[in-house]
């Protein structure tokens, strides 16, 4: 078992080392991002063109495809990019600190993507741009912490020394992210009897559901998509004076 | 010979202690700060009685957090330029509790003074005399786990600007302002608010261990 384990996590740490992980990433990303376009315009174009009308919200509903699957990106972005901070934190595995760098900036987005879709289709179903609603109020303040871990990687100049700090931070926002939400619930009960829940759609039909999944599948694509060429981008920014990129991306010896 | 570690964890105590009470500006500051928030509240919004009440928890425990955060990057900023906190690593003493006596000393100066004001600002804002018990129960609670927010806050942005400590660490501090603010407003309105102080005080059980060595750690990230 012990041994198994050994081999496991030598065999990531070698496929995790720059040279290494560039190269087997450069084979991989044409199908991926082939899968990734795939799956998301049949995702989206069966939502938003073939899955029935709500009857009460009319069309307007069909943000759901995209609203849903951001903010279910936003969350999970953040477990992965827990997940690599523990693993920077302990094994110190250089290209794990990278992967929680370049997951940073696309989980902040998705979770803008969220609350700025989220508040279009506030507007014609419950006619207000914005309401305290307790999901709303925690995705605003996941984003408040992204930022905050964005801004920490860009204000520390030693990059790895960066990685680790906010893998720090990471790992407090798993812990509290929870809290969070239980004691934004709780404020929610206490101070307004909540008026509105997210879910206006009453239960869902699977003709809705079916490209839901589809539309999330597809998000979690686009995110391995933008995951493998932001840290692709950031190996090279990182390791420019090595001899190894010279002669992968320009083909000289150096 | 006692147990060396609270030798070692008095010994930083006192000293910080001797060092804050030296200068004044230390334990001044907050104290002014928090007053001057609060004042600013009834002169911005309406000095009407009912409202203020009703205002007066979420209005206090604003006021608690920024000012516990205004002086929080000095925690390890001026130790870690004279050299000081180096000797503290490099000596053989367990840096988790230097971390611990730092926040406690940490609290001393800025919750400490914060808690006596809260009890003039919640005369001055017509809180009921009944729900002072848990609001300055649960400021104690919420000051300290600030402290210790801002300890990781602190290390982490140690010898940059202090604005980016309070950009970090505001974002968590939300469960400590909800639960605060809704045990003093449940206590106005004469529901059980022992709930909201468990809570928070399991919060500071899992912190006071789990955010020292998180802290220790983003120290030690300034030695490599």
């Amino acid at each position: 078992m012990n041994k198994m384990w050994n081999y496991i996590k030598d065999w990531f740490i070698e496929m995790g080392s720059p040279p290494l992980f560039f190269k087997w990433s450069s084979k991989i990303l044409p199908w991926l991002m082939l899968v990734t376009f795939v799956v998301f315009i049949l995702g989206l174009a069966w939502g938003l063109f073939y899955s029935p009308t709500d009857y009460k919200q009319g069309d307007v509903y069909r943000i759901i495809y995209i609203h849903v699957p951001s903010a279910i990106l936003g969350q999970s972005i953040f477990m992965f990019m827990a997940v690599c901070g523990f693993i920077t934190m302990v094994w110190r595995v250089k290209i794990s600190g990278m992967l929680l760098k370049s997951a940073a900036p696309i989980g902040a987005s998705f979770t803008l993507l969220a609350l700025l879709t989220g508040s279009i289709w506030g507007k014609p179903t419950w006619g207000t741009w914005w309401v305290w609603d307790a999901r709303l109020t925690s995705t605003l303040i996941l984003f408040f912490i992204y930022a905050a871990i964005i801004g920490l990687h860009s204000s520390i100049d030693n990059k790895s020394r960066a990685d680790r700090a906010i893998s720090i931070l990471s790992i407090v926002g798993i812990a509290i992210i929870p809290i969070i939400k239980k004691s934004v619930d709780w404020w929610q009960t206490l101070h307004q009897p909540s008026t509105f829940t997210l879910t206006s759609a009453p239960s869902m039909t699977p003709d809705m559901y079916q490209p839901l999944l589809v539309c999330v599948l597809g998000f979690y694509l686009v995110f391995a998509l933008l995951l493998t060429m932001n840290l692709r981008a950031e190996v090279v920014a990182r390791e420019k004076n090595r001899s190894w990129v010279s002669k992968q991306l320009l083909n000289v010896d150096k | 010979m006692k147990s060396n570690i609270y030798n070692w964890f008095f010994l930083i105590l006192r000293r910080d202690l001797l060092l804050a009470f030296r200068r004044s500006s230390t334990y001044i500051t907050p104290l002014i700060f928090f007053l001057i928030v609060i004042s600013f509240f009834p002169i911005a919004l309406s000095p009407d009685q009912d409202f203020l009440r009703s205002l007066a928890p979420g209005v206090i425990w604003i006021a608690a957090l920024l000012s516990s955060l205004l002086a929080i990057e000095t925690i390890f900023s001026e130790d870690f330029r004279d050299g000081t906190l180096d000797e503290f690593f490099i000596s053989n003493d367990p840096s988790f509790v230097l971390v611990f006596a730092k926040v406690l000393c940490h609290w001393f100066v800025t919750g400490f003074p914060i808690l006596l004001a809260s009890i003039i600002s919640a005369l001055i804002l017509y809180l009921p005399l009944s729900s002072l018990l848990p609001m300055i129960c649960s400021l104690i609670l919420g000051t300290f786990f600030m402290s210790l927010l801002g300890a990781i806050g602190a290390a982490l942005s140690l010898g940059k600007s202090a604005i980016l400590s309070a950009i970090i660490v505001l974002p968590f501090s939300i469960p400590t302002l909800l639960m605060g603010t809704a045990a003093v407003a449940s206590a106005i309105d004469y529901q059980d608010f022992s709930g909201f102080l468990l809570i928070m005080g399991a919060m500071l059980a899992i912190g006071i261990p789990g955010l020292c060595l998180l802290t220790v750690e983003a120290i030690l990230l300034n030695y490599e």
